[in-house]
């Protein structure tokens, strides 16, 4: 990570310069004329207990950073991006967005990826000025793009699809009793009400429990999904738990596959978990609210490209949302690339309108948001662990 | 009824299990708090360090899940090397993050401690992994669990628990049966007078940092066995309970620390096998307020002068 950073830093360095030499060269300011300076931010759990979704996640931002500059970047000036890891935490990431917010040249946020950190500043995005946009790549929450806010948009599905769509996937596949697991956080608490919501009614028993973020002894719960004879567990999470969690039901006599069956949700299709469960994790599901590159065909080249940019086994280790990352960038870059160009400056206000009226290209197909700012036809899509992959089975309805 | 009484023997062989590993941080605690009379914040994060340093031993001796060594000895060669690790850092910590400070204002040392706390943590984050690190216990573990009628825990579980409770005896007994025991009780009651009886209270409190340290160590080295994972901020949570289950205990009373962590333990267990996990954390707490609403210095603690 150090090593990364100071060649990132070092990279922005550069750009700045040159953004500043084209400025120079430039001279007055015509209606087509090449902007002074552009910059975007990747925000989220980079580093941290969800470096394993965060980490692959700022790589396709940076990729797509790069590929966009390659291009010639904003009518020749290229992009600068700023890296913000929040930890997870909205306290982080509301210092980290003043800068943003102060500076006008900072156009837009990819990310912020978890919904307690959306919904946790994105009131101070709203009320800057101008308001700083965003797409995030993996907030999932309802409030995400309920709350009105016209900074808001997002590239993946929301809980209130996830949830019935987990529902559905689980009574298909026939379970009878079903223990309903959270990590107390905004997404996860939220998403497991929807799922258990869409069991209570289709009348399938359920029981409700909660985990912790970074518990690893859950021989409490362990015992009460045995003592209620559960034949499925659903545990809404981003992912650290998992590993430990399963581990523990294995040694308590819950084969996953055997006597029980297993659904994770967006973090747990991470193929890491079956390694750090030592296979006890072999024969999970896992849902996830974006679509995984590998088994998208127009996305064939971004991974061939990722392959290339980090190394041959980088994408097992990319996380869930790499490719929902480098579409969220694609986005916001063309929304960027679209807005007029004032005496060498771009308004954010400008940003905005873009994205709610224009049509993205992106890896995954076009890309166009509602007036809220949620994607249409995002869809939902089923992962199985088996062997140490984890393999898309198929899309369930989004 | 039927629930309970079907479920009740698990869940106390769980708490138990937690419970031990709450006591053996809590000791730490109170040993320094007993010599000192200071919270040592960083206690969890050294524990913390002794998981990742039975981490590495793993990581080093068994490769893609064939060990180089027997099972026993390398349980054994994790335990010596965390233990002395962390002692040694302890003992570097106190060196020189508290000792510059003994006679500084109370907060200083609170202070430094929070720093040397986040100090840790961001070193282990930022050099060894900022993702959970497994141990590949099936290499070398018996992985079968055993059973008591209707309960069950793994092997893993077992040794948490002997492990714990010999050491706490160990210690009760070096404290309480050794002269260096007395030395260490001389300085907890009144530190000018015991090196006015000719005691070396630097080395007390050197000795008393090992101990506390090495004991956290192997709290970490168990949990990294039992749950077979490791993480850079898993000594938080754990601290801030063991801390509870000290001062539920009454602070500077190591038996206090042992049965405080075992009644967390059990606490927790019962209250989220029985009522809610959703509230599991509020009732740790729940019980730190009680407790010090009746007996504002614990169970087991008086109000100054025996403590050790």
């Amino acid at each position: 990570m150090g090593k990364s950073s100071y060649l990132v830093f070092a990279a922005i360095a550069s750009l700045g310069l040159a953004a500043c030499g084209g400025g120079g060269s430039g001279g007055g300011g015509n209606a087509t004329a090449k902007p002074d300076k552009v910059q975007i931010a990747a925000e989220g759990p980079f580093t941290g207990d969800q470096a394993s979704i965060g980490a692959g996640a700022l790589k396709a931002i940076q990729l797509a950073v790069k590929d966009f500059n390659n291009k010639g970047g904003v009518h020749g000036t290229p992009v600068s991006l700023l890296i913000w890891d929040d930890q997870h935490t909205a306290q982080t990431a509301q210092t980290l967005q003043a800068q943003g917010i102060s500076d006008p040249t900072v156009l837009g946020i990819v990310g912020p990826m978890n919904s307690g950190v959306v919904l946790g500043s994105v009131q101070g995005l709203q009320a800057a000025s101008p308001p700083l946009p965003f797409v995030t790549e993996s907030a999932s929450n309802v409030k995400v793009t309920d709350s009105g806010n016209s900074v808001a948009h997002r590239v993946n599905a929301r809980d209130d699809a996830q949830g019935p769509a987990d529902g559905k996937f689980l009574i298909d596949q026939g379970a009878k009793k079903v223990e309903v697991m959270d990590a107390k956080s905004d997404y996860s608490t939220a998403l497991a009400d929807a799922t258990q919501k869409y069991l209570s009614d289709h009348n399938i028993p359920f029981q409700r429990d909660a985990a912790k973020a970074g518990q690893t002894d859950f021989s409490t719960i362990i015992q009460k999904i045995k003592s209620f004879g559960a034949d499925w567990v659903y545990f809404a999470d981003e992912g650290p738990e998992a590993a430990p969690f399963v581990t523990q039901m294995k040694q308590a006599g819950l084969t996953i596959g055997q006597n029980i069956n297993f659904l994770g949700t967006d973090g747990e299709e991470d193929p890491t978990i079956i390694s750090k469960s030592q296979g006890a994790y072999d024969g999970a599901y896992a849902t996830n609210i974006t679509a995984d590159p590998a088994g998208v065909a127009s996305a064939a080249a971004y991974v061939t490209a990722y392959k290339n940019e980090y190394g041959a086994d980088s994408v097992s280790q990319a996380g869930p949302f790499y490719g929902s990352a480098y579409e969220a960038a694609q986005v916001l870059l063309q929304a960027i690339n679209n807005a007029p160009v004032k005496n060498g400056k771009i308004s954010r206000n400008d940003v905005i309108s873009h994205l709610a009226s224009d049509t993205f290209n992106t890896i995954f197909g076009s890309v166009k948001f509602n007036a809220k700012g949620d994607v249409q036809g995002g869809g939902i899509y089923v992962y199985h662990a088996e062997g140490s992959n984890m393999v898309v089975k198929k899309q369930v309805s989004g | 009824m039927e629930y309970f009484l079907q479920n009740f023997p698990q869940q106390l062989v769980n708490g138990l299990e937690t419970g031990s590993l709450y006591a053996l941080i809590a000791l730490g605690y109170t040993l320094i708090y007993g010599i000192l009379e200071m919270l040592n914040f960083a206690h969890g994060d050294v524990f913390m360090v002794g998981g990742f340093l039975a981490a590495g031993v793993t990581a080093v001796l068994v490769h893609g899940g064939v060990s180089f060594v027997p099972g026993v000895f390398l349980v054994l060669l994790m335990m010596a090397f965390a233990m002395g690790g962390t002692g040694l850092l302890g003992v570097g910590i106190e060196r020189v993050a508290y000792r510059p400070l003994r006679n500084a204002n109370r907060l200083a040392p609170l202070i430094t401690a929070i720093g040397v706390s986040l100090f840790l943590e961001s070193l282990v984050q930022v050099f060894v992994s900022p993702a959970p690190v497994g141990l590949p216990t099936n290499a070398f573990i018996p992985q079968a669990a055993l059973r008591f009628g209707n309960v069950e825990t793994p092997l893993t579980g077992v040794l948490l628990f002997v492990v714990s409770v010999a050491l706490m005896v160990g210690l009760d007994l070096f404290v309480f049966r050794t002269r260096f025991g007395s030395a260490m009780r001389a300085t907890a009651q009144d530190r000018e007078a015991a090196t006015f009886m000719g005691i070396d209270v630097d080395r007390v409190i050197m000795v008393t940092f090992f101990a506390a340290s090495a004991l956290a160590g192997m709290g970490g080295v168990l949990y990294g066995l039992r749950f077979a994972t490791v993480n850079f901020f898993m000594g938080y949570l754990l601290g801030i309970k063991a801390f509870t289950a000290a001062v539920i205990g009454g602070i500077g009373n190591l038996r206090g620390a042992m049965l405080g962590g075992l009644l967390l333990g059990v606490l927790e267990s019962l209250a989220g096998g029985f009522i809610s996990t959703e509230f599991q954390d509020a009732f740790a707490f729940l019980a730190l307020i009680v407790v010090l609403l009746i007996r504002p210095q614990g169970l087991f603690g008086q109000p100054l002068g025996d403590r050790a």
